[in-house]
């Protein structure tokens, strides 16, 4: 790796992020954040979901304002009201979130900060001419004149680094830009990353994907839980190993959970030869009664995406789902909850999980109206709450009033609200997608004793997780996701290292094998 | 047969086709349906609904609604008209007035949108209600009548099929299709249509874009009411009660996308002359009048319809 | 840890209890203003017939705002109020007049209808995924033009006598159809608050995925919701067939369509689903009434009217949007 000789002063670094902090309702998302970066350098942020990544990305781009620390670029304060302030500054980003207009060109959504003009009109030759120029560099194949929303995700994704390249800035910051991209392109976009550096850009580079990182950062910064785990970290003085570790952390998580034996011979959910409209193939599981079963995979797996479709919200091609050895087709959640007591608690809790603007009452009940109700489907408010009350209680949701509008909670307690309404539910299979994501460490250890606990009564969970630790913590067995297929299992036998480097093990076997399918 | 399915998925396909069609059953059955005189009265009705459809197409652009279009056309109208028989302002002044207040009116709209952040719906649907009360505060019910003669024959004049009235329409269109083609105002504001968050993050103000798309509606409502009191010869406080149907209808049935981020001039300016031609065929043929709303309606759904289906086929549902 | 912070919920989760009581009670204090000074200017105002007549347009305000209120509460909206209305109106003049059917039956048939339509309006909602603004906008025009076809817009004004008489009935100085209205009223509070549907309702049109993952049938509950307010609009009708004495097709359509908005929307409805205030609805309609009332007796003239509906919905929509900017920032601040 490329050594960058120390410079005195700040002025010398391109971006400077001096500790920044901000916080959202119930979470700290960024707490004194510091980092730096020089002109020509390539520096690598890496975390775990829900360690701050993308909100520093925001914070940089303009979409927040830090509450408190400052962001200097070239050595200067810059205070950004607004997404155009920070692109004025020459600050351009890639967010992992698709930002294009559906209906408009490529040429043009690339373009779009600055449409070359002719006479006051648009000069459409200039931008496919200009577009086409950014875009060879990437991938020749896609046509600027395509509308955007016609492209496969992957061609949007190459569409959005063009569009970034177009701005020439002087700091390009990258959030998981290879996440749905082939090989190819990864390597063209490398290409280019390099010869950005050359050109002194500052580049700041998000990504899970260690090999990537390992193949073109030139320092490190690893956030945890908000926090700075290591900052400015010269990737020559960092192993594997060692960045793993940061990211994941080894503090004693409190919740210890016992060995537990699980009837094998009572398979409660079970899917063979599995594929759907998302892209997975063959994916054979079996869950058993009273099991944790953990599914790890990194983002973009394909984890959320199976369980979906094993509840309707996603069209099964090929293969058979068992519930309880019987055959079966789901159609929604509300089947799913009807007739065969299946739950699940997704991962985005505030849009998917909860109902901000309602009650904590009318959120946990929710599942349970119907049985509640007397004939004429009259239901009174007190009923609900003697019903759920137990439920709140256990969950050890902190509120003096179950009236409280769950908007109003914390994001740990507003996880326990969408935790309860399940428990609440007695189901008997739970698919949990991302339970503690964002959440605070003692939140998170009661929620994984509580997950225990659940199984120890008989329920079925299916964990879907992407952090190391929480699954080796909670799961009986771990299945390990990869690219829309399962690529290997482990048992767990509560040893941390050797599960975590068999489980990384599988993913990399997969992705060091040349991609045949291309 | 793929040639048939690549000619659907043009989006105005289906529009021509009908319209084709529809006008060679109409001369079969009507006889006098390609008279000059039947031309020329069809054209006629289609110059101010052509602009009510623009009006409303503008908001539907960038992702609003406008419900006040007929309200404050209404209001236009009759202010217009008051202008030059109780002002006795000159006719140019006047029509300069006319759109200024139009285009007032749209700003209002706009901002009251953008500054309280209260859906653009309820607004328009409030102003509608306040446009209308005005208009008829002021003129209680009675029309203005003394229009000046050559507002009159400009209405009224025609070179064989062609109303001299039609010219402004025309003017209006073509300017339409280049802003939202051509000028980066315009492709701002179907950015902020299409997709509000990457505009903003591409630096596009969506409030911007908010109210040049009501103020410019309110613009299109006010030519469209100058054009409606030449086309009847007199100011009446009527004029835009029926504006709201059509105005959703046409662009709709265009090919506009509800939620914003595409229009088609084209498109709206087909619809129309379906719409223009199945109404001058309900009275040729004799048959209830009440048959246009009733397929208007149907048209409506069967244009979204299409139009969801037609998603669905290319893959960009 | 924020556990400190949240003992001291109570503050803006009772602040906003106590806006929303304000909200009403202001409403209240707005209505008895005009009230008194339009009593004040006219003494005919508070005249038995006057306040028979205000009772019964009132009744029919009421219920159409109930109407457009059940399907705004999925978040959705139906603009096909006033045309299923009129349809409902022919219907029962049509089953009365020209069948000859009991008055009773007339009217359980034109019930039926307008349930019949809402449902057709539900189910195109769902089906096709289209937005209800499209769908409802396009079938209010499909079923009045409808309407207008098969009855040549010609009125029907020999009804059986039984049916003015109802409407002209007094109970002291209230109209038989104000107490419909309030019934429907009670049915409809009940339902809200104390029913599964009722609240099933409220959380599909509060955030229609959390519902779904939650297991609640959405589309099936826009469907319900949608015949419902068809049904509501058919009674609307039917009440004012007995008011007038006849079934014109000239009512309804256009006409209803901004009273249906501005009866719940003043009164604190949520126009994006998932809050529903009955007792606000009946008072923002009472408002509306009120002012028209009271304009016709102080001879004002009714053209200014529709000026001051508009600028008093904007002005409560504003209110009620500071309000929740205000609970917002208390809960900014608290943390």
């Amino acid at each position: 790796m490329a050594r960058r000789a120390h410079r005195n002063g700040l002025s010398a670094m391109r971006l400077t992020i001096d500790k920044v902090s901000k916080a959202f309702p119930g979470v700290r998302a960024l707490d004194e954040v510091s980092l730096a970066l020089a002109p020509g350098e390539i520096h690598a942020v890496m975390g775990e979901n829900g360690a701050g990544k993308s909100t520093l990305i925001k914070i940089i781009t303009g979409i927040y304002r830090p509450d408190a620390g400052h962001v200097l670029i070239d050595g200067k304060d810059a205070i950004f009201n607004s997404p155009r302030d920070a692109i004025a500054a020459g600050i351009a980003a890639v967010h992992q979130e698709r930002n294009l207009i559906p209906r408009f060109t490529v040429g043009e959504n690339i373009l779009l900060e600055a449409l070359p003009t002719q006479n006051g009109l648009v000069d459409y030759a200039r931008v496919n001419r200009e577009a086409r120029r950014h875009l060879d560099l990437l991938d020749r194949s896609i046509d600027t004149k395509a509308e955007v929303r016609t492209l496969s995700v992957a061609q949007m994704q190459i569409v959005e680094v063009a569009k970034a390249l177009s701005l020439e800035a002087k700091c390009l910051l990258l959030d998981e830009p290879t996440a749905s991209i082939t090989e190819h392109e990864t390597a063209a976009l490398f290409d280019l990353i390099g010869k950005l550096r050359a050109d002194g850009v500052a580049i700041v580079f998000v990504s899970h994907k260690l090999e990537e990182v390992f193949a073109i950062a030139d320092r490190v910064t690893v956030l945890r839980d908000g926090k700075v785990a290591v900052a400015n970290e010269p990737m020559s003085n960092m192993s594997r190993g060692r960045l793993v570790s940061l990211m994941i952390g080894r503090e004693e998580r409190e919740a210890q959970l016992g060995r537990r034996t699980v009837d094998q011979s009572n398979v409660v959910l079970e899917t063979r030869g599995l594929a759907t409209s998302f892209g997975h193939r063959g994916v054979d599981l079996a869950l058993h009664r009273g099991e944790i079963l953990g599914l790890y995979g990194l983002v973009g797996a394909g984890r959320s995406e199976l369980a979906r479709a094993l509840v309707g919200g996603g069209t099964i091609t090929g293969g058979e789902v068992f519930v309880r050895g019987k055959p079966t087709r789901i159609r929604d959640m509300h089947e799913a909850l009807a007739r065969y007591r299946i739950g699940f608690i997704s991962e985005d809790r505030k849009q998917e999980g909860l109902i901000l603007m309602h009650s904590i009452r009318e959120n946990v009940a929710i599942t349970i109206w119907r049985r509640l109700a007397g004939p004429l489907g009259l239901l009174g408010a007190r009923k609900e709450a003697r019903a759920i009350q137990p439920y709140v209680q256990r969950l050890d949701v902190r509120t003096p009033s179950l009236d409280q509008t769950v908007g109003n909670l914390s994001g740990g307690n507003q996880q326990k609200v969408s935790v309860a309404k399940w428990l609440a539910a007695n189901v008997e299979i739970l698919i949990i997608d991302e339970p503690t994501v964002g959440i605070d460490i003692k939140t998170k250890a009661y929620l994984h004793e509580l997950i225990g606990e659940i199984a120890a009564g008989g329920v079925s969970v299916l964990l879907i997780s992407s952090e190391m630790p929480e699954i080796i913590t909670v799961a009986d067995r771990i299945l390990v996701m990869h690219d829309f297929r399962l690529v290997g299992e482990v048992a767990n036998d509560r040893r941390y290292d050797p599960m975590s480097k068999a489980i990384m093990g599988f993913i990399h076997a997969v992705e060091e094998t040349p991609d045949a399918a291309e | 047969m793929r040639m048939l399915r690549r000619l659907v998925m043009v989006e105005w396909s289906g529009l021509a086709a009908a319209i084709v069609l529809g006008g060679i059953i109409l001369s079969w059955v009507a006889p006098n349906f390609l008279t000059e005189f039947n031309l020329y009265v069809m054209l006629r009705s289609f110059c101010v609904s052509l602009l009510v459809g623009f009006a409303q197409m503008v908001t539907l652009g960038v992702g609003q609604l406008n419900l006040s279009v007929g309200a404050l056309g209404g209001l236009v109208a009759i202010c217009f008209g008051g202008m030059m028989e109780v002002l006795g302002v000159p006719l140019p002044v006047a029509v300069v007035a006319a759109v200024v207040l139009g285009a007032a009116g749209g700003l209002v709209n706009g901002l009251l949108t953008v500054r309280t952040g209260i859906n653009g719906f309820i607004i328009t649907l409030a102003t509608a209600s306040a446009f209308t009360g005005i208009n008829f505060g002021i003129t209680r019910s009675i029309p203005f009548y003394k229009m000046p003669p050559v507002l009159v024959a400009f209405g009224e004049q025609h070179l064989s099929a062609f109303p001299y009235l039609l010219i402004a329409p025309l003017i209006v269109a073509a300017l339409l299709g280049l802003f939202f083609a051509r000028t980066v105002p315009g492709r701002h504001l179907l950015a902020v249509g299409g997709n509000p968050n990457a505009a903003d993050l591409s630096g596009i103000s969506r409030n911007r874009a908010v109210v040049v798309a009501h103020a410019l509606s309110g613009t299109l409502a006010g030519i469209a009411a100058i054009l409606a009191v030449a086309q009847l010869g007199s100011a009446q406080p009527t004029i835009g009660a029926d504006w709201l149907l059509l105005s959703f209808a046409a662009p709709i049935i265009g090919g506009a996308a509800l939620t914003g981020g595409y229009i088609s001039v084209l498109g709206t300016m087909f619809a129309v002359v379906l719409i223009a031609l199945i109404e001058n065929g309900m009275v040729l043929a004799k048959v209830d009048p009440y048959w246009v709303q009733f397929l208007l309606g149907a048209l409506i759904l069967a244009a979204v319809w299409l139009n969801r289906w037609r998603a669905v086929r290319t893959g960009t549902d | 840890m924020s556990d400190e912070a949240i003992s001291e919920a109570p503050a803006p989760q009772r602040l906003l209890n106590i806006g929303m009581l304000l909200a009403q009670f202001g409403l209240v204090i707005i209505i008895l203003a005009f009230w008194v000074f339009f009593a004040s200017q006219a003494s005919g105002f508070l005249s038995p017939f006057n306040l028979f007549n205000i009772g019964r347009a009132l009744a029919i305000d009421i219920i159409i705002g109930f109407a457009q209120m059940v399907v705004l509460a999925t978040g959705g909206m139906n603009l096909a109020v006033g045309a299923i209305g009129v349809c409902a109106v022919m219907t029962a003049g049509y089953l009365m007049q020209t069948v000859g059917l009991p008055v009773w039956l007339a009217v359980v048939g034109a019930l039926a209808l307008g349930a019949a339509l809402g449902w057709l309006n539900g189910f195109a909602i769902v089906r096709t995924g289209v937005n209800a603004f499209i769908i409802t906008l396009a079938s209010a025009n499909l079923f009045s033009g409808g309407m207008l076809i098969l009855t040549k817009a010609v009125p029907l004004n020999r009804l059986p006598p039984a049916v003015s008489a109802f409407g002209r009935m007094k109970i002291g100085f209230v109209s038989p159809l104000l107490i419909v209205a309030l019934s429907l009223g009670v049915l409809l509070f009940v339902l809200f608050r104390y029913t599964t549907l009722g609240r099933q309702i409220l959380a599909a049109g509060a955030n229609a995925r959390a519902a779904a993952m939650s297991g609640v049938p959405v589309g099936r509950i826009i469907v319900i919701a949608h015949t419902l307010s068809g049904l509501l609009a058919a009674i609307a009708g039917v009440l004012l067939v007995s008011r007038l004495g006849a079934a014109m097709p000239s009512v309804g359509g256009n006409d209803w369509l901004l009273p249906s908005f501005l009866g719940p929307v003043i009164g604190g409805t949520l126009l994006s689903g998932g809050f529903v205030s009955v007792v606000g609805s009946a008072l923002g309609a009472l408002l509306v009434t009120t002012i028209r009332s009271g304009l016709l007796v102080l001879q004002i003239g009714s053209f200014w009217l529709d000026f001051f509906l508009g600028v008093i919905l904007l002005f409560a929509v504003l209110v009620d949007r500071y309000r929740s900017v205000y609970a917002e920032r208390i809960k900014m601040v608290r943390r």
